[in-house]
């Protein structure tokens, strides 16, 4: 038998450096590895011995468009080990901040990234040509998400006003007012948004996930819930070492997370919404339908619709949230630290983002574990892939290429926040 | 034309904690005061999207940036878009995918760009998280200064005798 490599030396459109090895024997997929060789950063080791103080600042670098998830997951836990919770209108900034998080990450990654791959073109300046509208809203919608973050974060890329038990400062209602009047413009982007992406043609792929996200029993959870699945998982965020596990694979550097008991699993916005339909305003539901999807969607392609759809939802949440909005009596509620446990766990764009702490009395952090979405997603790409290859085996290469490179991008991977470009390799024998 | 002074924006564009890529951020500092007062000087870390709206109703860009891929660090390359494109041998460094050049072309067709577009890159010799700047590179940074001055200074006398 013959061996064939195709070779994509830099995936564009992804975060982070990685490459891809797709194997074909007698026109069938034995196996489809997604090799991530970037080096990892040891945060988790570093974190050992600095307070808890600097903790939400530290793992804000993890990464620069979902610095918010990594902030929001770590304060939730060191709160969580010392026992205190964050109500009301701190509660509600800090949704308000995951929202412009939401917003900023969606609308790049729809727009900017993923949209380009649906339409033919290699990139979104070419795109830009025939499209320039579209490219200016999603701008815009970037921006608009860049504003929550540089007005409760104090700026936009690794923002330095979230503390444990709140923030620094809070904005005053007035500070607030420009933001909700260039939201509602950016809410109507969003619909066009989710309109123009339901037009395209999705490649024909239904794939039977155990979808994982967190439930909230009011709310299209972001911040706080309970970790479910489709299957049987319902448990506290606490005991997620009980259902999950990440193994090493030779092949990557960042671990593959896997439920104990059955295998690959899928987190984001797929997970989010089959999980939490019921959860979305009707408004959404009906901006869902007319996109054409239904209740459950099991088809990774279909993913930009509902990344479309969660930014107008994360506009209108926030709308919401701004309109509701009193100034509270302190910036933060005092914390006593203590020697315990902690364990924080929100929706990050991508899925959800574990972290467990164990921390010293004074709060210094003895021990950090952090579970990125993306190394939680990797088995369930790497099934993806091969499951996309399939039919198309004995296709030309470019057709292999193109098809599973859009698979990849399926998932927006952040392969840097997990340990940045990626080559893809097809091995035929 | 009505002689009113082109709006000139000098983007110093860099990361100071990545060794040459605190180039930019240098010739910022190296900048500040000296330029006239109706000259707008930024500094920025690197969302190259985000830099697009921080080009909106200027006449004239100037941009300043460390380059990888070159051959001699601490060269200083002056590029007039109206002329010559970036070259595509060069490295402008960016997180995100979206370095100068893809930022450019993208404002470019947004029509979103400034007309006049100059780029003085700085070859650089390390990117490494934490380091120092190199000694080429940090030699280049007064000198880059200098012809920045120089050039926002042609360029506005270019608007006023047009």
């Amino acid at each position: 038998m013959t061996t064939k490599t195709i070779k994509v030396e830099y995936l564009a459109r992804v975060e982070g450096e990685g490459a891809l090895d797709l194997h074909i024997e007698g026109g069938q997929v034995t196996s489809a590895n997604l090799r991530i060789f970037e080096p990892p950063r040891f945060y988790e080791a570093f974190l050992q011995g600095r307070s808890h103080i600097e903790l939400p600042d530290i793992v804000a670098r993890i990464c620069g468009i979902c610095p918010v998830a990594y902030q929001m997951s770590s304060v939730q836990a060191v709160e969580n080990a010392f026992g205190v919770r964050v109500e009301g209108q701190l509660r509600a900034l800090r949704r308000l901040l995951y929202c412009g998080e939401w917003i900023e990450s969606h609308a790049l990654h729809v727009v900017m990234l993923h949209a380009p791959d649906f339409l033919g073109y290699p990139d979104a300046i070419r795109m830009a040509e025939k499209h320039g509208d579209i490219v200016r809203k999603g701008l815009a919608l970037k921006k608009a998400g860049n504003a929550i973050l540089r007005l409760l974060g104090g700026r936009e890329i690794h923002p330095v006003n979230v503390r444990p038990g709140g923030f620094y400062k809070v904005p005053t209602k007035a500070e607030l007012v420009p933001l909700a009047e260039e939201l509602k413009a950016a809410r109507d982007m969003a619909v066009d948004l989710v309109r123009w992406v339901a037009t395209f043609d999705f490649p024909d792929l239904e794939r039977d996930y155990e979808f994982v996200a967190m439930r909230h029993p009011d709310e299209y959870a972001i911040t706080e819930g309970r970790l479910i699945s489709n299957r049987d998982i319902d448990i506290d965020i606490s005991d997620y070492e009980t259902e999950f596990e990440e193994r090493h694979v030779a092949h990557s550097t960042a671990l593959h997370s896997l439920v104990k008991r059955r295998g690959a699993y899928l987190v984001g916005p797929l997970a989010r919404y089959a999980l939490n339909y019921d959860r979305l305003p009707a408004s959404i539901q009906s901006l869902a339908r007319e996109g054409g999807l239904g209740p459950v969607c099991r088809n990774p392609f279909h993913s930009i619709v509902v990344r479309a759809l969660e930014t107008v939802f994360a506009c209108e949440e926030a709308l919401r949230l701004i309109a509701a909005y009193e100034v509270p009596e302190a910036a933060s509620i005092p914390l006593e630290p203590r020697a315990g446990t902690g364990f924080g766990c929100t929706e990050a764009p991508r899925g959800i983002c574990w972290h467990r702490y164990e921390f010293e009395a004074d709060g210094t952090i003895r021990k950090a574990r952090i579970v990125p979405p993306t190394s939680q997603n990797q088995p369930c790409i790497e099934e993806d892939l091969a499951a996309v290859a399939a039919p198309i085996a004995s296709e030309p290469d470019d057709v292999i290429r193109h098809l599973c490179e859009q698979s990849i991008r399926n998932y927006d991977p952040c392969i840097s926040c997990s340990t940045h470009f990626l080559k893809l390799s097809v091995h035929r024998s | 034309m009505t002689g009113a002074a082109r709006r000139v924006l000098v983007l110093c564009i860099g990361n100071p904690d990545r060794g040459d890529d605190g180039a930019g951020p240098a010739v910022a500092k190296a900048l500040a005061g000296a330029l006239p007062p109706d000259a707008t000087l930024m500094t920025r870390s690197g969302d190259m999207l985000a830099m697009i709206e921080d080009w909106d109703g200027f006449d004239a860009l100037v941009c300043v940036d460390a380059a990888a891929g070159g051959s001699e660090p601490g060269r200083i390359h002056r590029i007039d878009l109206a002329e010559e494109e970036l070259p595509r041998d060069m490295a402008f460094l960016s997180s995100h995918a979206f370095g100068l050049g893809e930022g450019i072309a993208l404002a470019r067709t947004l029509g979103l760009a400034p007309p006049v577009i100059i780029v003085f890159a700085i070859e650089g010799l390390c990117f490494d998280g934490g380091t120092q700047m190199s000694p080429p590179i940090a030699a280049a940074v007064a000198p880059v200064a200098g012809q920045i001055i120089a050039e926002v200074a042609r360029l506005q006398e270019r608007e006023h005798h047009a």
